[in-house]
This record gives structure tokens, sequence and C-alpha cells, in this order.
């Protein structure tokens, strides 16, 4: 028993290697199935991903709200909260961000950029505050409430942008200034022209690492994992369980709206209805993939956003929407050969 | 003839030999109680003959023949049921509901309530068990559930029935309303099996009993040559020289928590009723009695997890231990390793690196000798015992003033309890505060300085350490049955 | 338009009618699933890809009733693939959902790309036939000349009466409470299980294919989160028949005076109306409205 939990980290390894290797072959059944050849359409897909400095920053700037996000919702997840509101908190984020951006204009930029964020931050927080008093005061699931939660979201944006913030006969925002704007990856590297990699990336980055940091090498983080491990026992061990919840509820929720930084401040420059895609759901595959450890969130990002370009480049062979069903493959392969994996191993202590 | 033999029967969990080559005979229509401490291996050998575990050696003999249960469900058709001490009971059904569940009474395809409740209500009134039987179950009270149960079993006609400490729960009342159903089953032709660790429950109810101890029956005895004393004896076994605990008095017993008239209520229920309690720098302070009469709401409450809703309750210090009494349930994180679940409680620790956990957990291990193959391992891979040892090193070592232990030696091996009571004494030595609780009155008597006798949310009476210090063996006797009486609520002429 | 005459008239109830029927039918769905205490998110998939399915076959077959066959057998295999995630593997149930709603999702984005070229919708398809008599009497005749919308008013007793008067409905609901419990007594709880799931895919099919009858083709977010709003029903319908069959109709008027109020051309913001089955939900879930209790043992593999 003690050696199988030393093989915990080997367990991972394998049963992530076989659901990508079970993801791969089904998506080439798939491609048989519809008459083209499995080896042409992943030889695109590479080519076109790493053939060049355009291609790669796609990728990257796919996977840069999926880092975040990704990361955002691992702290929830290990306090045992699922969090499936991510959707609806990020989308009220980073449409403050869009409004605070351009109506707060006239402020200097050290001024500016923290209010945006701020501001962005709090609101997104605010809608995961709601579900997490309601689990801690009421005792229920947040499960139900967050998905509701999305839903009052979106409804509430649409409302707001068609009766006072949209540009007339569209469903966006304003243009932000020019100056806000976040640079370009490539205004420093010629490498990326043509991409809409941003500075925001690293600023993902920085957050994965940050977040590891509190979740594996802080008492607040062991403090957030205990709860998630054992209600009862954190109880007992002297942790105060409700502020741990909601503050790891605020935290994770709140750094959703960073996706803001992407998209508004670092592409488009306004807020557009719709923009987020599920990403508040694929996120939570990409952290589901890593085991919620942020840094494996990096890696996990990164292979869905290379999807998510991919599917693009192979568009007039085979339709786009392949990825959609490429990343839900990956999901539940993950799940269900890491349970299989899982028991397997038990059984053979 | 026996309607039960089980012959040589061995299971372990691990490295735990819970069976041991256990050998068993229950005559038919006889109570046969099945005695011994916590850990002897009672629970085990009962889920076996009832298919919930299957033995890893060994033979069950049902009415003389051989028997092969894959699960309950096999034992079910031999007419042996089981009243489990945690009820199965599904909450949100009526008490019929839950009774008919997997033989139900139908019309073609509609169940035919009608009919049930007429079987139910016969069996209500045959053994005088005053239950309605379409209450809701949820709004039943113990003794009401465990009726609820026994009717399940009476309904399926069990022939043969596995009582697992089934007065645990009950109050004095109940339980003599409950060993009259028994003996009334026992008189029907039916065989009754009662797991106990009660001796005064088996001088009443036991045609036959059998001593189980560390996983070995090791005594058999029916009624006629049954002699408390022997069979006390036998379920302790050879007790190892208790090592002189030596208690010195601290002469400064200030006082370090004052409860005054507490008054804490739980989901609508009443669980301290106007405690007072003053412990003392420097003592053992031991509250007894028949559980859930506020015990965990004491602990709860010196440890801040409860609020109360009147009263007056003051701590010199918030430097607070809790040794919750399920310790691997709710004093550790199973997945952390040693370390981490030391450093979980230290105050002034807030970034944890690599090397912090490992020079924590090699302090802790070689102080305490804790066995662990790997340092990085989780709480869980350790044994038991070991489990139990990290848990007690970490209360020691953040030198708290105030120490609560609540039933410490509960599920814990004798050599165990050993260390444990020298680790309670020499806490007290250093002036600690020590708070006791526990359902083990030897236990109590042993390391208290003074006993308070909990009973229904309140302190009954209190024993002062001049009280209990007479040490006459008859005085001890009186005293302890003094205190048994005060435990149930009985008031006695002082 | 006079907005409040057309509240009382009877094509404002044809409206609610024919709105109900998917809501009762995907609450219905979920509440069978939760009874046997298994949560299934995905409801919303599980239509969408009924919804595409029959579109799809109509098309290719030109036979609906082939196609209704065809839909919902699929749908069922689908919740079997659900229970061997759930149920088998015992894997959260919340994840799983999740994961089949974007597999569904993905799936019929993908498929209707690939044969149809389109990524907004199929080609036009026949409604299912409808009941004959019925058909021709004057008023809402021709919303209840449908087989389906029948068969969904008499699920409401049916329900009611499966759930708590028969020995399918005290076991499914034993399973929900404490599994623990029926299996000591001999109930095969992972059976019971399984039929709840996969009643939940068929009825979830029912309401898939009778949007995508009603609107002649299977578009892109048609299902709208019908699925999520047939959960929220269930939620505060507290998980009994005729509740659900309330909350779904209460849901079925916000939504027809939504409507009207857009044709009427009245400027009332849609949007805030289209929120209230959240937000009732929400108020629902902290207490303000009646207390709401999912089955003990719900989401908890077993």
């Amino acid at each position: 028993m003690e050696l199988r939990l030393k093989n915990k980290l080997r367990e991972n390894i394998i049963s992530i290697t076989i659901s990508l290797i079970l993801t791969l072959f089904i998506t080439s059944v798939i491609i048989l199935l519809i008459g083209k050849n499995p080896f042409d359409i992943f030889g695109i897909i590479i080519s076109e991903v790493f053939g060049s400095g355009y291609g790669l920053g796609q990728a990257l700037f796919k996977a840069t709200p999926l880092i975040i996000t990704g990361s955002a919702l691992a702290i929830c997840f290990h306090a045992s909260l699922f969090n499936i509101g991510a959707e609806g908190q990020l989308n009220l984020g980073a449409f403050v961000m869009s409004l605070a951006a351009f109506y707060f204009s006239a402020l200097p930029a050290y001024l500016l950029f923290p209010v945006v964020i701020i501001l962005g931050f709090a609101v997104s927080a605010f809608w995961g505050y709601i579900p997490a008093i309601i689990k801690i005061k009421k005792g229920v699931s947040e499960v139900i409430t967050t998905i509701m939660m999305n839903f009052i979201a979106m409804a509430l944006i649409n409302f707001l942008l068609i009766e006072f913030f949209a540009v007339k006969s569209t469903v966006r925002t304003e243009k932000i200034a020019d100056w806000i704007m976040i640079p370009k990856l490539s205004a420093y590297f010629q490498f990326f022209q043509g991409s809409s990699v941003n500075l925001t990336f690293f600023i993902a980055l920085a957050l994965a690492f940050a977040v590891y940091f509190m979740l594996y090498k802080t008492k607040f983080g062991y403090y957030i994992k205990a709860v998630g491990f054992n209600e009862t026992a954190a109880k007992y061990i002297g942790i105060k369980n409700n502020r741990i919840m909601l503050l790891s509820f605020l935290i994770g929720s709140g750094l959703t709206s960073l996706v803001g930084l992407n998209f508004v401040l670092g592409y488009k420059g306004y807020y557009e209805f719709g923009f987020s895609n599920n990403l508040g759901f694929t996120a939570i595959a990409v952290a589901l993939l890593a085991k919620n450890n942020p840094i494996g969130i990096i890696f996990t990002s990164l292979l869905f956003g290379m999807l998510d370009y991919g599917g693009l480049t192979v568009n007039t062979v085979i339709p786009k929407e392949i990825m959609f069903v490429v990343q839900a493959v990956v999901i539940l392969s993950i799940l269900s050969v890491d349970k299989i994996v899982n028991n397997y191993f038990q059984s053979k202590d | 003839m026996n309607s039960v033999e089980l012959i040589n029967i061995s299971k372990h969990f691990g490295s735990l030999m819970a069976n041991d080559g256990i050998n068993l005979k229950v005559r038919d229509n006889s109570v046969h109680c099945i005695i011994g401490e916590n850990g002897a291996g009672k629970s085990t050998l009962m889920k076996i003959l009832f298919g919930i575990y299957r033995p890893d050696s060994g033979e069950i003999r049902v009415n003389g023949i051989p028997a092969h249960f894959r699960s309950a469900h096999d034992a079910i058709k031999l007419k042996i049921g089981m009243l489990h001490q945690h009820f199965m009971l599904v909450e949100d059904f009526s008490v019929i509901e839950n009774v008919i569940l997997g033989n139900e009474l139908s019309k073609g395809i509609t169940l035919d309530f009608d009919k049930s409740r007429q079987a139910i209500t016969g069996l209500i009134e045959k053994y005088n068990l005053s239950l309605n039987p379409d209450s809701k179950v949820s709004d039943l009270n113990v003794s009401e559930k465990q009726k609820t149960e026994l009717l399940k079993l009476l309904y399926r006609q069990s022939e043969i029935i596995i009582f697992d400490e089934p007065t645990a729960v009950l109050s004095p009342v109940e339980v003599g309303e409950f060993f009259k159903i028994i003996t009334k089953f026992r008189d029907e032709g039916k065989t009754i099996i009662v797991i106990t660790h009660k001796l005064k429950e088996v001088r009443e109810i036991a045609d036959d009993v059998t001593v189980l101890r560390r996983g070995k029956s090791v005594y058999s005895v029916n009624r006629e040559s049954l002699d408390i004393d022997v069979l006390a004896k036998e379920i302790v076994g050879e007790l190892e020289p208790a090592t002189a605990l030596q208690k010195i008095n601290m002469g400064n017993n200030d006082i370090a928590v004052e409860i005054e008239n507490i008054v804490l209520d739980k989901g609508g229920v009443r669980k301290l009723d106007g405690l007072n309690m003053k412990l003392r720098k420097g003592e053992v302070y031991g509250v007894c009695g028949v559980e859930g009469n506020g015990q965990g709401e004491i602990a709860d409450l010196i440890f801040g997890l409860e609020k109360y809703s009147s009263g007056k309750f003051i701590t010199f210090s918030d430097l607070i231990s809790l040794i919750p009494d399920d310790r691997i349930e709710k004093g550790m994180i199973k997945e952390f390793s040693v370390g981490e679940n030391v450093i979980l409680k230290n105050k002034n620790i807030n970034i944890i690196s690599k090397n912090l956990i490992a020079k924590t957990t090699s302090e802790i291990v070689s102080k305490y000798d804790i066995r662990l193959s790997d340092y990085n391992a989780p709480l869980q891979s350790l044994s038991g015992g070991n489990q139990q040892k990290v848990i007690f090193a970490r209360e020691i070592e953040l030198d708290n003033d105030i120490l609560v232990f609540a039933h410490p030696t509960r599920g814990v091996d004798i050599n165990a309890s050993a260390f444990i009571h020298s680790v309670i004494i020499s806490e007290r030595n250093k002036g600690k505060t020590v708070l006791l609780i526990s359902s083990d009155l030897d236990e109590i008597f042993f390391l208290a300085d003074r006993i308070g006798v909990l009973y229904k949310g309140k302190i009954v009476r209190e024993f002062s350490s001049n009280e209990l210090s007479s040490k006459s063996e008859e005085d001890v006797d009186v005293l302890l049955e003094k205190i048994g009486k005060l435990m149930i609520g009985i008031t006695v002429e002082e | 338009m006079d907005i409040f005459g057309y509240i009382i008239s009877l094509s404002f109830l044809a409206q609610v009618l024919r709105l109900f029927t998917p809501y009762y039918l995907g609450a219905s769905a979920a509440n069978f699933s939760e009874r046997g205490g298994v949560i299934n998110i995905a409801i919303e998939g599980f239509m969408i890809t009924s919804a595409f399915c029959y579109a799809l076959f109509a098309v290719l077959t030109g036979n609906v009733l082939l196609s209704l066959f065809l839909a919902v057998t699929i749908n069922i295999l689908f919740s079997l693939l659900y229970s061997a995630f759930t149920i088998k593997l015992k894997i959260n149930q919340i994840v799983t959902g999740v994961g089949f709603n974007l597999l569904m999702a993905g799936l019929a984005k993908f498929i209707m790309m690939l044969i149809f070229r389109s990524s907004s919708n199929t080609p036009r398809i026949e409604s299912l036939p409808h009941i004959p008599f019925i058909a021709d009497m004057p008023g809402i005749g021709k919303v209840l000349a449908d087989y389906i919308i029948i068969f969904t008013f008499l699920l409401v007793p049916i329900s009611q009466y499966l759930i708590y008067k028969t020995k399918f409905g005290l076991r499914l609901r034993s399973a929900g409470e404490n599994p623990a419990a029926a299996e000591s007594l001999g109930v095969n709880v992972r059976n019971y299980k399984l039929y709840g799931v996969m009643l939940s895919g068929f009825l979830s099919a029912l309401a898939g294919i009778w949007l995508a009858s009603n609107q002649n083709s299977f578009s892109d977010g048609m299902i709208a989160g019908r699925g999520y709003i047939a959960i929220a029903a269930m939620i505060i319908g507290k998980w009994k028949p005729w509740n659900i069959f309330w909350a779904c109709i209460m849901f079925a008027a916000f939504e027809a005076f939504e409507i009207s109020l857009q044709i009427s051309g009245i400027n009332f913001p849609s949007q805030l109306l289209q929120m209230l089955p959240y937000l009732i939900t929400v108020l629902v879930l902290i207490g303000f409205i009646g207390k709401t209790k999912p089955p003990a043992a719900d989401g908890i593999p077993y």
C-alpha cells in the first residue's frame, strides 16, 4: 500500500498518457470514418502550429485564457468546491473591464490599470460570492447555483449591452483607446508577426506559478486542501472552514476576470457577447486533466490551445468543429482511464 | 442442535488479524452474548456471519449445513437478520415503506399498502412495539428507529437475529423494554446473538456467553456456570503491570477555564443545559457519562467550535489542543504526510518548504518512535497505531496550555493505551489543564483528579479529589455504583 | 395588440402548452435520474443529441417515425454510456455531465457541418404526424393533436403513480435516498440507478425530438438552455411530479409572455424575463420560497 501511494505520480503519468493515446485513437477513427487520412490531418496541424511564429502565437493566444481560468478554478477544486460558474464569472469580469477601460480612460495609466483589474476582479468575485455564501449559510450545493448564476450573468450582460452599452446594432461595447491596449508579443518579437498573442500570456504564466506557490507552498494553500479533503477534520484541526471556502471561491472566481486582459485589452479592444465560447467549461477540463496542478494546467492549456487553433488550420479538409469533439473526448478519456488505472493498481495490492 | 456454528474463522485487514481462528457455537433457541473489548473482533465476526465480509479461512454452518455467503443477501435467504449499530433506514420513507422495501406486497404493479399495513400492525401489536406504521422515519426518535429496524427483521421472518451493541443508543428504561422483546423472540423459538461489552447485560439476558479477545475466542460459558468475575478477567486477559504514574501535586491550582451556566442548542435540541465547570491548571478533570449527554459539545465549546446561547465562558488561554474521539476521521488529513499534518497546526508557519516538512517529520518520527517507510507518504499509509501516535505527538509538541482528550483510548490496544495514559499524566504534571472525556469509568478513575458526572447537558455531581482519594476497595465500589446511578439520571442520597 | 387580452386568449394558452412540453419532459428526465441518486446535468446535451439525430435522419430517410425511433435509441445508448461512467466506474457525476454536454453539443455541430455544410441549421424536415380527430377541433385543437404533448400531460400522473405507488418507484427512491440500506435488503441498487438514467435518456429524447419536429429543423443553439431550465423546474418542484408540472407551467407562461411582448412591440427588456427562471431557482435554493431538499444520496456514487 505504501508503495502504491509513492507511485501516485507514476499512476498519474500512466493514466494521462493512456487517455491521450485513446483520444488520438478515437479521433483517428472519426477521421477515417469520413474518409480522410488521420496522419495527413495531424501533419497539417503540427506543421501549421509549429511551422510558423504566427501559428505558434495563435496557439499561445488560445491557451492564455485557459491557463488563467484553469488556474483560478484549481483553487476552488482543491477546496472541493465545484465552481462551474466560471463562464458567467469571467464574462461579467471581462464586460466590466471593457467598460472601466472605456469610461475611465482619462485616468493616468498607473491608476487606470489597477482600477480596471480591481473592478473586473471584484465583479467576478461577487458572482462567486453569491453561490459561496448560499453554500456556507444554507448548505446548498454550489453546483446548481453556479449553473443558474451563469445564465443570470449572461442575461444580465445581454440586457446591459442592449439597453445601455452596446455599439448600435452590435453586441459589443465601445472600443477602448489604443494606448490602453496591452502590447502584442509581435511588438517585441518579430517572430510572432500577425498573431494576437500578447503580454497577457506572461501574466497567465505568472498567475499559474503564483497559484501553484499558494496551493503547494503556503499554509493557506494547505488549509484549502485540508478543507477539500476532509471538512470535519479541518474543523477539528482548528481551520475556519467557512472562511477558507469563501476565500477560495472569491479568489477563484475573481481571478477568472483576468481573461478580460487577453481578449478585451490584449486583442479586440472591446467586450463582445459570446466571446468566451464555453471557456468556463473547457477550463474545467483543462484543470481536471492536470489534476488541478497549475503547472500542469499550463501544459494542458497549451495542448487545448493547439487543438483550438489546429482545428482552424484543417478546416478546409475537415470541419473545425471536430475540435469540440476532440476536447470532450479528452475529458471523458481522462475521467474513465484515470478511474480504471486507479482501480487496477488498487486491486493489485 | 446448533443454529450457527463458526469453525476456525480467520479474517485479516492489512497486518491486523481481526479474527484469528475463532470458534463459536450458538444453540438453537437461545440468547448468545458475544463479549469483548473494543477491537476484539466481535463486529468483524458478525459481519462474516451476515455475509458482509468473506472470511480468509474457516467454515460457517447454519442449522448444521455449510453455508457460503457472497453477500448479505445470501444470509438473508437463510433467515439470518442483523440489526446494525448504525441504522440502515431510509429517512424519507415511512415505517411501512422501510419495512417492505425489497419484499414488497403488490397488486399487479401497484404496491399493496393496505395489506402491508395490516401485516406490520400485526407485528407491532404482537411484540408491543408501540409505533405508528405511517410515520416518517425522519420524525422518529432513536428507540423508534430501532423498532423499525426490528420490524424489518420480523417482517422477513428472520430466525437468527444478530444485534450489534443494541443498547448503546438507548436510555435505561428503553433497555429494559428492549430486553423484554429479545426474551420474547427467544421464547418463540428464534435464536439471538448479541454483541456487547457490558457485563451487566450479559448477566441479565445471556443463555450462553463467548468471550473474544484480540481476535480469538478465548472462553465460553453457559448461564448456569456464569461467574462475572471470571468473565471480566477473560475479557481483559493478563493485564500488563500498569506503569506507576506518579501524579505530582502542583500547588498552584489556578482556574484555567471557567464555564458558568452555559446553555447550548444544536439543531433545535438542547445539548448543554446550564453547564457549570471549573478547570484548573495542573489537574485532570474527568467527565463521565452515558454517551450523547453533551460530551461532544463540551469539547467543541472549549475548542471554540460551538456558539452558546447563554452563560459565561472564560478561558485564560486560547492555546488549546483537542484530541477528538475519532482521530482518524477528525484529527488528521490522511492524504497529507506526517510532516504536513504537524505543520498544519503550527500557527507560526506560513510558508511551507520541502525542507521544513522533512525537518518536522524527522523530529517527530525520531522523538516518538513512529514507524514509516517514506517521509512523503500520506498518513493513511501508516499503521493505525502509528497514525494515532502522530496525532498525540503533534498535540503535545504544540505545548498548548489546555488539552482536551475525548475518549483517548477508544479503539486502541493495551500498549498504546498505557502510552496515552502516561502522556496525559505527564502533561498534567507539567502544569497543563487537562479535560478528559471518557465513557470508560476505570480510565477516569485512574487518571482524573476530579470527576464530574454529566447527565442531560449538565454536571449533576462533582467528586472532589478528597472524595476520590479514599483507596479502600469497598469505597471504590460504592463510589462506582454511585457514579453509575448518577450517569443514568438516578439521584443518590448523600 | 392588447397584451392583456392576449394573455387570457386561447392562443396564449396554446403557446404555454407548447413551451411547457419540452420543459416538463426534460425536468421529468432529470427527476427520474436524480430519484435514483444520479445527477444528470447533461439533460441539455441529451436534448441536443436527440433533436439533431431526429432532424438528421428525417433529412436522410424522409421517414419521421423511423427518425424518432433512431433518435430515441441513440439517446438511450448515450444514457447507457453515461451510466457506465457514473454508476459502473463511479466517476463524479457533475464532471461527467459537463463532459457529456461538451461532447454532445460538439458532435452535433461537427456532424451538421460535415453533412450539411452549415454551422447554423439542417434543411427543412417534416413534423411528426398529428392526431387526426383532435386536430379538427376548434381553438387549441391543433396543439392538443400532438402525440408528444398528450403524452407529456399523461406523464404527470404516470410519474406520480410510478414513483410513489409501485415497487419500481419505491426501489428507485431507495437507491437515491439510502443505497446502503436498500442493498442490505436485497435491492439491486445499481440496476435501479441504471433504469433511472435510461428513463432520463428516453424522456430527454422526446423533448429534443419534439423541439426539432415543431421547428421543422435542427439549428445550432436551438435548445438554448432548456435542459438547464428543466433542471431548475425539477428543483423548484422539489423532485415531485405535480410540483414540477406547476414549475414548468410557470416557466412556460413567462416565456409565452415574453414572446408576446416582443410581438406586440412593447418596449420591455426581454432579457430580464429570460433571467426569471434561474433567479427564482436561486431564491428557492436560498430558501426564500419554501424549503427544497434533494434525495439524500443524490450525486453520491454507489
